[in-house]
């Protein structure tokens, strides 16, 4: 938590007497009256006038849209100085200040995982060799989670999940600011990963935490060996990504959408549910019809693709 | 080690003084007591001027060898290099090294390991399940998430993040082959140095260098699943989006951005300023900065673009 006075002043924004006790930050569209948001590009325009955020940082050219409500941080970089800002709202990795962690019946953790402070685990877990459990995790009941998988702190696991060796959960995104100079400044990744129940997870895969909220993996869902999903992303409940696949920041997907192996989406598309993605798929647009099946990179219908493959295949007969 | 060491333990003969050899090294970076090696008349230029006290060569090149040089002759080069190699590979573990020492306010998990003969600046973080192995450097304000492992001699800068699972300085991937079609290691007796402010995501992994180092300069951002081959060099401030990986000795110039899914072939060299678009596939040097790329192969993205366009209508 931290004053506004004192965040008016890290960033050289003129505010005045105007002040307020300031418990986060978060984007435009889930900040609270308490917290501070940002405008990183004006194609948010609509955003900030419906912002429910005590405070945005804002340049010149975006200030006039700030509502009432809001105390408006002019600045010439919001985007940078949300950045430096975002270091001061990163809770410390861990913190010794928490209850020990509290462990249900029936668990069997080895001795050589590291279940840290404030971490709450539930009955019959199976935590193996080399596994870190970050501060603030919760693990619901009957989860497997094999040797040297690495969660986060104030990631939540659901119950029935497994788990499979190095797995990474709740890594940082991949955030940065870029100054005119060419320099990047770390966005702090202050949200979390969500598990909800029954999600199995393949050896070596990595899930990051949100920037602000939470990436969301939802009930059912089946996630192969080596897969890297983004920050702030929402798999839908059963679907199915398959080795190898990349998923970008804050994509989000329906249910029981399939992703081929090394398929992968560009950042910010909505894809329908029943959505099936072939092998090496490259989706860069939002998809808005369900129950479809594509291929290619760029994507075209599985159809569409294989008639194409038929005739690059003649472009070198005679 | 004495050249005639060498030479009795590859089982050939060799020409000239007994010297020392410290270590090996390629022609045109040894430097006095090390061994090189000419795998092929095309280097008979870098042979000429290599500073090296000795080398590993086959004896249509004895012509080209530096005056006052020694040579072992052998009939494959590369096989008797890779032999070699393994002369000079240290123990995983220096266990006679002095012990780690450690800067101010640091926190090493009590399941961590940080191994005899390294280094630790002040305030690094060092977490369950990490390991820093003999004679590694980390500096001030880094933080190695769990189950980073650090192997010997590689050098951490300060202010950087490893994220969990990271590996540096693992083997480069480097193999003689046999004519019975065997792969004889390469052992891989370099190390890898990251500068400082840089951050590497999760299950990333950097390869140490076969000889001398890889190095990821000041202010570079990799995210998960990076691959990083021995003896690369990565500019200032470049990015590094998932599952791009590059080739053994590629050099990419300060400020590349490189999209998702990307790949550079090995030994090419690419300008500063140069931006690739998801799934780019590299295999020639860039020489001008700036550009936009796209494609496997290569083209400008607004070429690929074009392009794309055209096989569309294919099917029209």
């Amino acid at each position: 938590m931290m004053d506004l006075q004192e965040i008016a002043k890290i960033i050289g924004a003129e505010i005045g007497d105007a002040n307020f006790e300031v418990k986060g930050m978060s984007t435009l569209k889930e900040a609270n009256p308490d917290e501070i948001s940002f405008v990183s590009n004006s194609k948010y325009i609509k955003e900030i006038t419906s912002s429910r955020a005590g405070a945005i940082i804002v340049d010149n050219s975006t200030v006039a849209h700030v509502p009432s409500s809001a105390i408006a941080l002019v600045v010439d970089a919001p985007y940078w100085e949300m950045a430096t800002l975002s270091k001061y709202f990163a809770p410390k990795i861990e913190d010794e200040t928490l209850p020990e962690p509290q462990i249900g019946q029936g668990c069997d953790i080895s001795p050589k995982a590291e279940i840290a402070r404030g971490a709450v685990i539930g009955d019959n877990v199976k935590i193996m060799a080399h596994v870190y459990v970050g501060a603030n995790v919760e693990i619901g009941d009957n989860t497997i989670i094999y040797p040297s998988v690495s969660i986060y702190r104030d990631c939540k696991i659901g119950g029935e999940c497994i788990i499979h060796a190095n797995t990474v959960i709740g890594s940082d995104g991949f955030g940065f600011a870029t100054s005119k100079m060419g320099e990047h400044r770390k966005i702090y990744q202050n949200g979390n990963v969500v598990l909800e129940d029954d999600v199995e997870i393949g050896s070596s895969t990595t899930i990051d935490r949100a920037a602000f909220g939470t990436t969301l993996i939802k009930k059912g869902v089946r996630i192969d060996n080596l897969v890297q999903i983004g920050h702030n992303c929402v798999i839908g409940e059963y679907s199915v990504i398959v080795a190898q696949a990349g998923i970008s920041g804050s994509t989000t997907m329906g249910r029981n959408v399939v992703m081929g192996g090394q398929s992968a989406t560009s950042g910010h598309l909505q894809i329908a549910p029943f959505t099936t993605m072939a092998a090496r798929s490259g989706v860069t647009k939002s998809i808005k019809e369900s129950g479809g099946t594509y291929a290619g990179f760029p994507l075209m219908p599985h159809r569409v693709w294989l008639k194409l493959q038929g005739k690059i295949a003649k472009l070198l007969q005679k | 080690m004495k050249l005639s060491e060498i030479a009795y333990a590859l089982n050939l003969p060799f020409k000239g003084k007994d010297v020392e050899i410290s270590s090996m090294n390629e022609l045109d970076l040894a430097t006095v007591n090390q061994l090189s090696f000419c795998i092929s008349k095309k280097f008979s230029k870098q042979l000429q001027n290599s500073q090296a006290s000795a080398f590993l060569i086959t004896t249509n090149l004895i012509e080209f060898l530096p005056q006052n040089s020694s040579y072992i002759a052998c009939e494959d080069v590369s096989l008797a290099m890779a032999y070699a190699t393994k002369l000079f590979a240290p123990q995983p573990i220096d266990f006679e090294a002095e012990e780690a020492v450690v800067g101010e306010g640091c926190y090493i998990d009590a399941k961590a390991t940080v191994e005899r003969g390294a280094t630790l600046g002040a305030n690094v973080t060092i977490m369950a399940g990490a390991y820093v192995g003999s004679h590694a450097i980390v500096g001030d304000n880094t933080i190695l998430y769990p189950n980073v492992t650090i192997y010997r001699d590689c050098k951490i800068g300060k202010d950087c993040i490893l994220h969990a699972g990271v590996v540096i300085g693992g083997d480069g991937f480097g193999f003689s082959h046999t004519k019975e079609g065997e792969h004889i290691k390469i052992y891989q007796n370099g190390n890898v140095v990251i500068e400082d402010d840089v951050e590497i995501g999760a299950n990333s992994a950097i390869d140490r260098a076969v000889f001398n180092s890889t190095i990821i300069k000041k202010g570079v951002k990799l995210d998960n699943f990076i691959h990083i081959a021995h003896n690369c060099e990565i500019g200032e401030y470049c990015i590094f989006v998932a599952q791009t990986g590059v080739g053994g000795s590629t050099k990419l110039g300060r400020n590349c951005v490189v999209s998702g899914q990307s790949a550079f072939s090995d030994h090419i060299t690419v300008a500063p300023f140069n931006t690739f678009t998801a799934r780019s596939g590299i295999t020639k040097d860039i020489k001008e900065s700036g550009g936009v790329w796209s494609g496997y192969p290569l083209m400008p993205h607004r070429e690929w673009r074009r392009l794309q366009s055209k096989i569309a209508k294919l099917n029209s």
